[in-house]
């Protein structure tokens, strides 16, 4: 009687130690054979749909070339830009690929990977308004997406100016139809989109006026703050897409137009 | 679920309470606003729609029928986005651009395109709450206030009109509710100075999504049971027998 006792507390005294390790999010990721990305589809060249609707663009090949990596199959979460946060948080995605800007606002509350994009920011407006440069914008009527690292810049200096509105909108899509339509003169937005929208030949007019003096806007892979695992892995992704030269190759292919593919170091630190 | 996830950081969230509140104010006004234009309106259509002049029928209810039978949401965003696109198109038929001229007196503003959207909605909601209301008051009023010599004006906006009040005050009150929690629909068509414009701002710059819609839904819920409370203060003020 006494021995299946100890045997008992023996086993429960083991139990007790022997805790397992908790899986991390990269071991879901790849136990469930599934990376689901949150990515933003109202973003040309970036995350659009072609006319087969299925998701394309240059976030989409990096979803897919991460899912190649991880050994599992990739899932497009389409997600607008506000959404993306609490895609991650609810778990209805695992890490997002949509061209997010590493504010060290949003760094507080979200894990940013090492940049794995950059842009630069023009102006876009129309033919009639006879803006011809940033300078110009004082005054005028304008416009962008919510919360958007543009839209914060451009709002900073709108404030700054006297007359003239600034709204802004819930995606990129009604921000183009607004300026379309004549409820905003100009908009700031991100150079690749601005060639991809005007060579789209959806808006008759549009034009891009020079660049705005915004710092360079370095976008990373995001996934939650806590998950270390994951955010390192994502790291060496980063990197590993340069240094292959799968980077040029996707700039190539999705931006293009003998352009060079953005520099995604700052010279002179380390990141 | 949240706490393995996320940790909520209500300080940078009361941190803005100031600018939410900001924005809760444009919220009242609209709302306000909105509700003074469809209360005049509504009794309009009101009496529109039991008119005898057929057009006058028709019309008013078009107007009902759109208000009460379409997304609030879908009314806004045409009246910013559509209206305009159909009056270019009406008139680029004609030959004309508009914009090439510089006019752009279709355009309203986020603000007014709002305003007027839910000031549309709200008049087609009370127009039938009125029209039930109207319905209440016996005829043998029009005819007492007739007889005593009131001529018709005097005798629908004196005697009639303040009965009919009295009738459907409270379901005006729901719709004040209404008209305050429609003003959300906003952010769709640009408005960034109302209270969800400002909460949704908020959230993208800071990805605190969580905190800043909870301390949102609280400031909405508490303006709405003001509203609620501060029209039982009147009605009992206006309406007591």
């Amino acid at each position: 009687m006494r021995l299946p006792l100890i045997l008992a507390a023996g086993a429960l005294t083991l139990g007790l130690t022997a805790t397992p390790v908790l899986a991390d999010k990269l071991d879901d990721i790849i136990a469930s054979g599934v990376l689901r990305c949150a990515v933003t589809l109202d973003f040309p060249p970036m995350g659009s749909r072609d006319d087969n609707n299925e998701p394309i663009g240059f976030d989409v090949d990096t979803c897919n070339d991460l899912a190649a990596t991880l050994g599992v199959t990739p899932e497009i979460v389409e997600t607008p830009f506000p959404d993306r946060i609490p895609a991650l948080v609810s778990g209805r995605a695992d890490v997002g690929v949509a061209s997010t800007s590493d504010t060290l606002e949003r760094a507080k509350t979200i894990g940013f990977s090492i940049p794995y994009f950059a842009f630069n920011n023009v102006v876009l407006t129309r033919e009639d308004t006879g803006i011809e440069s940033y300078e110009d914008l004082a005054g005028k009527n304008l416009g962008s997406v919510a919360g958007v690292f543009e839209a914060i810049a451009l709002e900073e200096d709108f404030d700054t100016w006297e007359g003239g509105s600034f709204r802004t909108f819930q995606s990129q899509a009604d921000v183009f139809l607004a300026l379309n339509q004549g409820q905003i003169d100009a908009t700031v937005v991100t150079g690749t989109v601005a060639a991809s929208t005007v060579n789209s030949g959806n808006f008759d007019g549009f034009v891009i006026k020079g660049e705005a003096p915004f710092l360079v806007d370095y976008v990373s892979l995001i996934a939650l703050r806590q998950e270390y695992g994951l955010l390192n892995y994502l790291n060496l992704f980063a990197h590993q897409q340069v240094r292959t030269g799968r980077y040029e190759e996707l700039f190539e292919k999705w931006v293009g137009g003998g352009a060079e593919a953005p520099n995604l170091t700052v010279p002179g630190t380390y990141y | 679920m949240f706490n393995i996830n996320y940790t909520f950081h209500w300080n940078q969230a009361f941190r803005a309470l100031p600018d939410m509140l900001e924005g809760a104010l444009i919220t009242l006004q609209i709302a306000v606003l909105s509700m003074l234009i469809g209360i005049v309106v509504g009794v309009l259509l009101a009496l529109a729609k039991e008119a005898r002049f057929a057009p006058l029928r028709w019309f008013a209810n078009t107007w009902i029928e759109i208000a009460r039978n379409t997304p609030a949401l879908f009314q806004v965003y045409m009246i910013y986005f559509g209206i305009p696109a159909v009056l270019q198109l009406a008139a680029s038929l004609f030959g004309i651009d508009f914009r090439a001229l510089g006019i752009n007196i279709f355009y309203l503003d986020s603000y007014w395109a709002v305003l007027v959207g839910i000031a549309f909605n709200n008049a087609g909601y009370l127009a039938e709450t009125f029209r039930g209301g109207l319905r209440a008051v016996p005829p043998t009023q029009t005819r007492a206030a007739r007889s005593l010599g009131f001529n018709a004006v005097d005798s629908f906006r004196l005697i009639v009109l303040p009965q009919m009040f009295r009738a459907v005050f409270h379901p005006m009150t729901n719709q004040m509710v209404w008209a305050i929690l429609m003003t959300s629909i906003g952010i769709f068509v640009g408005l960034n100075t109302d209270l969800t414009g400002i909460t949704q701002e908020l959230n993208a710059r800071t990805f605190r999504t969580f905190e800043f819609f909870a301390l949102a839904a609280a400031i909405y819920y508490v303006i709405a049971k003001i509203v609620t409370g501060g029209a039982r203060l009147i009605a009992w003020r206006l309406f007591r027998y």
